[in-house]
Parts: C-alpha cells; structure tokens; sequence
C-alpha cells in the first residue's frame, strides 16, 4: 500500500518528457511532448539575432510520420467504400459525338457511371473558370476526363473504363505556344486568339536607351513543362448525410478555395459541404485547386454510398496541372563597362488546355523578369497562350524560377562578351537602397550585393575562376 | 485464393486472398498495415519499401504469395513499446521528414543498409536509399540523418549542443 503511494508521487514528480502515462498504455511509443520557445525567443528585438537562427527544430508530426502512423488519405476507408476512377480522352482535340457507357453499368460491381452532362455546373478555374470537371461536348487536351465510374473494388471500376465507348471527331490541335500565337492556328478555346491574359510593364524611354547604348545583346531562352511529382497522388474521399450534406476528405491544398469551387460545381449552398484537409504529402503548388472533388460527389450521391478516388501515377502526369513552358527573349542595351541602359523582355508562357493559375504566374514572371538590377529603360511584354496540353499550374515560384534561368544566363552572355567578370557586372547592376522596382515600388533593406560578394569570397569565387 | 502464413512484425499472420494480390495490398487492406504507401504502383518510387528476410523490396512489386513463410518487417514493427529506433530518433532530430510520405520508405532502407553495414559512407547511403524519391527534404537531411543513427547504433553518442543567444548581431 505505502508503496503504491510512493510510485504515484514518483508519477507526478516525473520530468515532462517523460512518456505520459496513456502513452505507456499504447503500443506506441510516446508522443512528442509539447513544448514551446519562450516568449523572447518569438518576439526579437530590432537587429536582434533571434537565438533561433542555427537551432535544431523538430515538426510536431515528426515522430508519427516515422512510425507510420500518418493518415493519409490512402490509408482511410469507410464501411461499404467504393472506388472512383476516370476514364482519360487519350485525344488532344475532339468533339464528343457519342458516350456508351450500358456495357460498363450492367457488370457486376459497377454501381455508377458519372458522365460531364450529369455535372450541375461544368466548369471551373481560380481566375476563369474554363475547366470542365469532366469533359462533355469537347475534348481539350489528352489527360481530360470524360466518364467516371465507381465500383465495389479498384479493379473492376478499371475494367469497366475499358468498357465505356466513346465516339470522337477529331479537331486540329496546337501544341507549341509560338504557333499558337500565329494568326491561322487551331483556336482552342474558340475566340479570336489563343492569348488568354498579357501584362505589360514599361519604365523610361527604351528606345533612347539602346540608341545611346554601346553593344546591343540578344539572348533566346525557353524551359519545359515540370510535373510536381508529389510521392502522395491526388486523392478524396466523399460521402452525403442524410441531411443531403457532403463531406469530403481531400488532398487539397487550399480547402477555403475548393469549397467554394465544389459549392458551384454540384450548385450547392457552401454550407451544405464540408472539405477535411488531411495531412497532404506533398503540394509544391499541384494541389492547389479541385480536380476530382465533384465528381466522388456526385457518384456518392448516386450510389449512396463513401466514394473513394485516388489518381494513378499516369494520371498526376496527364491531368494535374504542371509547370508553365516559358519562352524568353531578352534584348540589352549595356555602356562598355558594363552598366545595363536598357533591356526588352518578351515572354511567351504555354498555358496548357486551362488557365488555371497563369494569371498569377504571368503578373509574377512578368514583374522579375528583369532581374535584381537597376535598368531606367525597360519594357516587358508577357502573355500567356491557350494549347492542347496539360493544363498549367501553380508550382513553386509561380514563374519566377523561369525568368530567373533565362535572365541569369543572358546577364553570363553579357559579361562573357565585354570581358566582365560574371560576379563584377551584377555588382555594377544590382539593386542598391532605395533602387526603384520595373513596377515602381522602392526598395528597402536591399543587401544583394554584400549577399553576392559574401557568398564569393564563402566558396571561393576568386581561387575558382584564377 | 491462395492460402498463405507469413511472419509480419514478429506475428504468424495468415491469409487467403486472390492470387494477384501484391505484398503492398496484402499489408495495407488484410492487414491494416498502411506504413507502407502507395506512390506509383510500378515500383519507381520506393514508398512501399519492406523489408523481407533482411532485405529491401518494393511491396508493390512483390506478389503475396512470394511473401509465404518469409518474415516481413514493415515500418509499424520498427519501434519497440519502449523506445523509437534509432533511426527514426534521428529522422525525427534532424527533421529529415517533411510531408513523410516516403518517410517509412526511406527508414526501412536505411534500417536495411545499417544491419549490413554499420559505418557506411555516404556514398553507401545514397546508394542505399537511391531507390527511395523524396520530394521534399533534397536527401540532404536524410543522409545526416543515417550517419547519426549509425553513429547511435555503434554505441557512439553525442552530446546535443545547447544553442546561445547571439547578442546584437545583425541580421
């Protein structure tokens, strides 16, 4: 008795890392205890270096992804859980005469066939809504959806997509962004042009720049389309209460967002659905809006049933959104010391089948374009065009990772042919405090190049280079 | 339906499923075992890295049947009731995983390459977990994280520095 007493004050006297007591009872080890910085640390002073800087910092749901014990949306099932999959155009640019999907309804464990007429409101899009959930008089681009199916396992829902007949009359198609521009070429969107958006940024007087100009430089850059390739395909789960509400769990990155596409996709009240963000793994910008969110609805909805859909690794490649192909040509007008009096940027960014993020890309890569340095007389011309490929995204950066490629390697080109030293002729460039930005906006705090001379002289710029 | 009994994380499991059946579906729907993810299907990505008789293998490329009588440790059978493995001590420090999808993976072949090789180099690390993408981390805090497990499992500990506060430096 007097020893049971003496073991529960040892209990409370225990230091706080030590295993709570419900986690002993686990077969887990202990969770990570909770712990938080001092209020000093959080709250630094000017010029201050916050002691957090060369700390080691832990993520809270550390120690349960190392167990295994993180729920991604793969490892969730409901009781009486279909499976959703999507059958793909696999045709760049076609009209939908005719879809059959009889043979796929009538095999056993098929419970539903979902087709783009079937969806209340079929389309959507960040900035237009240009998008079809499933694509119902026309095909786009390759990857588009265009029937979907759920089914009582992974493999019969497969087999019935095989099943599904569809009729195509193919259209003409355009697949590079300069061609797309050219005034004859296959308008994928119908319109007068396959530009869908263009921003222009002039400052002072180019013209009057290169005249007084020593050497003229031109350079010619482009990049390729990237897919994010999160190791986490995209994946949802939805199911209706009786009270005609959806829950959805979804990969989704920006849930807020969603929900609103959801609400006017299925023409629902926005209070009638309900998204659970789970733990993503991975986003990098690819899941960043809906993809196949309605259409696990709307088979729930008809089925009655949970409506699991997890896209194959083909489909992250076919029909997620990617990295926009950028093409780039730079004119500069340099001083033979080096000193940059004018630059013309011209960007032509291929915008896949939808717009999806562009705007945003185009505004950002069109705003850096220039680079880091201080130029009186520039003008931008970016535009971003419609073609019969995977749509184009959000990823990391949203463009600047493009126009940085580009206008690096052409300020390299400069310096190679007036003999500068690479490092040299960014330092005569670069922004300095109170430099004015292409948009106008004046700089503070600007410490590029002691940034640039201290990481010369940290990998040994000068001993590289001799 | 096959019939097969296998040894998974110590236990005798037994099940009867279809004959096509993977090793990866048979841990993550019979079992419930869902460590080990599912990132390609095609054996490219090594999420679904288990480790069978001591060795790596990609689950999604291995029949279940392949798996009969053989024992299988996958990543819910690495830490003990009392104590996390070394390496996922090390993981967890070093944050080495950030959306730990291929987490699991990573471990398991890091745990494969230490049981044969206590003091790998780096170049045996990246050879090691070559079969595992990450996303996320760039490898580089991975491979710290392996060389500190190492060091942990050959009995060499070390004492975890205790950051200062620096005084008026500028940032």
């Amino acid at each position: 008795m007097a020893e049971n007493r003496k073991d529960a004050r040892q209990r409370q006297r225990a230091p706080l890392d030590a295993p709570r007591r419900a986690d002993a009872d686990l077969r887990l080890p202990a969770a990570t205890p909770q712990a938080s910085y001092p209020l000093e640390m959080l709250v630094p002073q000017v010029l201050q270096q916050t002691p957090a800087v060369g700390q080691r910092a832990t993520r809270i749901d550390a120690r349960l992804h190392g167990l295994g014990q993180t729920r991604y949306i793969e490892d969730l099932a409901f009781p009486g859980m279909l499976y959703a999959r999507i059958k793909r155009a696999g045709i760049a640019s076609a009209l939908i005469r005719r879809i059959d999907t009889r043979a796929a309804e009538v095999m056993p464990g098929v419970m539903a066939v979902l087709t783009g007429r079937e969806i209340p409101v079929n389309s959507f899009g960040p900035s237009f809504q240009d998008q079809p959930v499933l694509a119902d008089a026309q095909v786009f681009h390759a990857g588009d959806g265009v029937a979907a199916v759920a089914a009582v396992t992974e493999q019969i829902a497969t087999e019935a997509l095989d099943r599904i007949e569809v009729e195509y009359e193919p259209l003409p198609a355009v697949f590079d962004p300069l061609e797309a521009l050219k005034e004859d070429a296959h308008r994928v969107h119908g319109g007068d042009s396959n530009v869908y958006a263009s921003r222009i940024i002039k400052k002072g007087d180019p013209d009057a720049g290169f005249a007084a100009a020593d050497h003229v430089l031109e350079g010619r850059f482009s990049t390729q389309m990237v897919e994010h390739v999160a190791i986490e395909p995209h994946a949802g789960i939805a199911t209706w209460d009786p009270a005609g509400r959806v829950t959805i769990w979804s990969s989704l990155g920006r849930i807020t967002l969603g929900r609103a596409d959801i609400a006017r996709t299925l023409k629902l009240p926005i209070n009638r659905i309900r998204i659970v963000g789970t733990i993503v793994g991975g986003n990098f910008g690819g899941k960043n809006e809906i993809t196949q969110e309605p259409v696990l609805a709307l088979l729930s909805k008809k089925t009655g049933r949970p409506v699991k859909g997890v896209y194959t690794r083909e489909e992250e490649f076919a029909a997620t959104t990617t990295r926009h192909p950028f093409v780039m040509e730079y004119r500069t007008g340099v001083k033979k010391n080096g000193r940059i009096l004018a630059r013309q940027v011209r960007l032509v960014l291929d915008g896949g089948a939808y717009c999806s993020w562009s705007e945003t890309t185009l505004g950002k890569a069109a705003i850096l374009a220039a680079g880091p340095y201080r130029i009186d007389n520039l003008q931008v011309e970016a535009c971003v065009v419609y073609t019969n490929k995977t749509m184009t995204g959000a990823m990391r950066g949203f463009g600047a990772p493009q126009v940085c490629f580009a206008c690096e390697s052409h300020m390299d080109d400069i310096a190679a042919a007036l003999g500068i030293d690479p490092l040299e002729i960014r330092l005569r460039n670069a922004f300095e405090e109170g430099s004015i930005s292409p948009t106008g906006q004046v700089l503070q705090t600007v410490v590029i190049k002691d940034t640039l001379c201290r990481a010369a002289q940290r990998f040994g710029w000068k001993e590289v280079r001799t | 339906m096959t019939n097969l009994t296998l040894n998974v994380n110590g236990e005798i499991r037994s099940a009867s499923v279809p004959p096509e059946t993977t090793l990866l579906d048979l841990l993550r729907d019979y079992f419930s075992l869902t460590g080990a993810k599912r990132g390609c299907d095609v054996g490219d990505c090594g999420a679904c890295t288990v480790i069978v008789d001591g060795k790596p293998v990609n689950a999604c490329l291995m029949l279940a049947g392949q798996a009969h009588g053989r024992a299988v440790l996958t990543i819910e059978g690495l830490a003990t009731r009392e104590r996390l493995h070394p390496i996922q001590t090390a993981f967890e420090e070093r944050a080495a995983l950030q959306c730990g999808f291929c987490g699991p993976g990573v471990i398991l072949s890091a745990k494969a390459l230490l049981e044969r090789n206590p003091n790998p180099t780096v170049r045996d690390i990246r050879d090691a977990i070559s079969g595992n993408l990450c996303r996320c981390t760039g490898y580089t805090k991975m491979i710290e994280a392996i060389q500190e497990a190492a060091r942990a499992l050959r009995g060499e500990t070390r004492e975890r520095a205790v950051p200062v506060p620096v005084e008026g430096a500028r940032p």
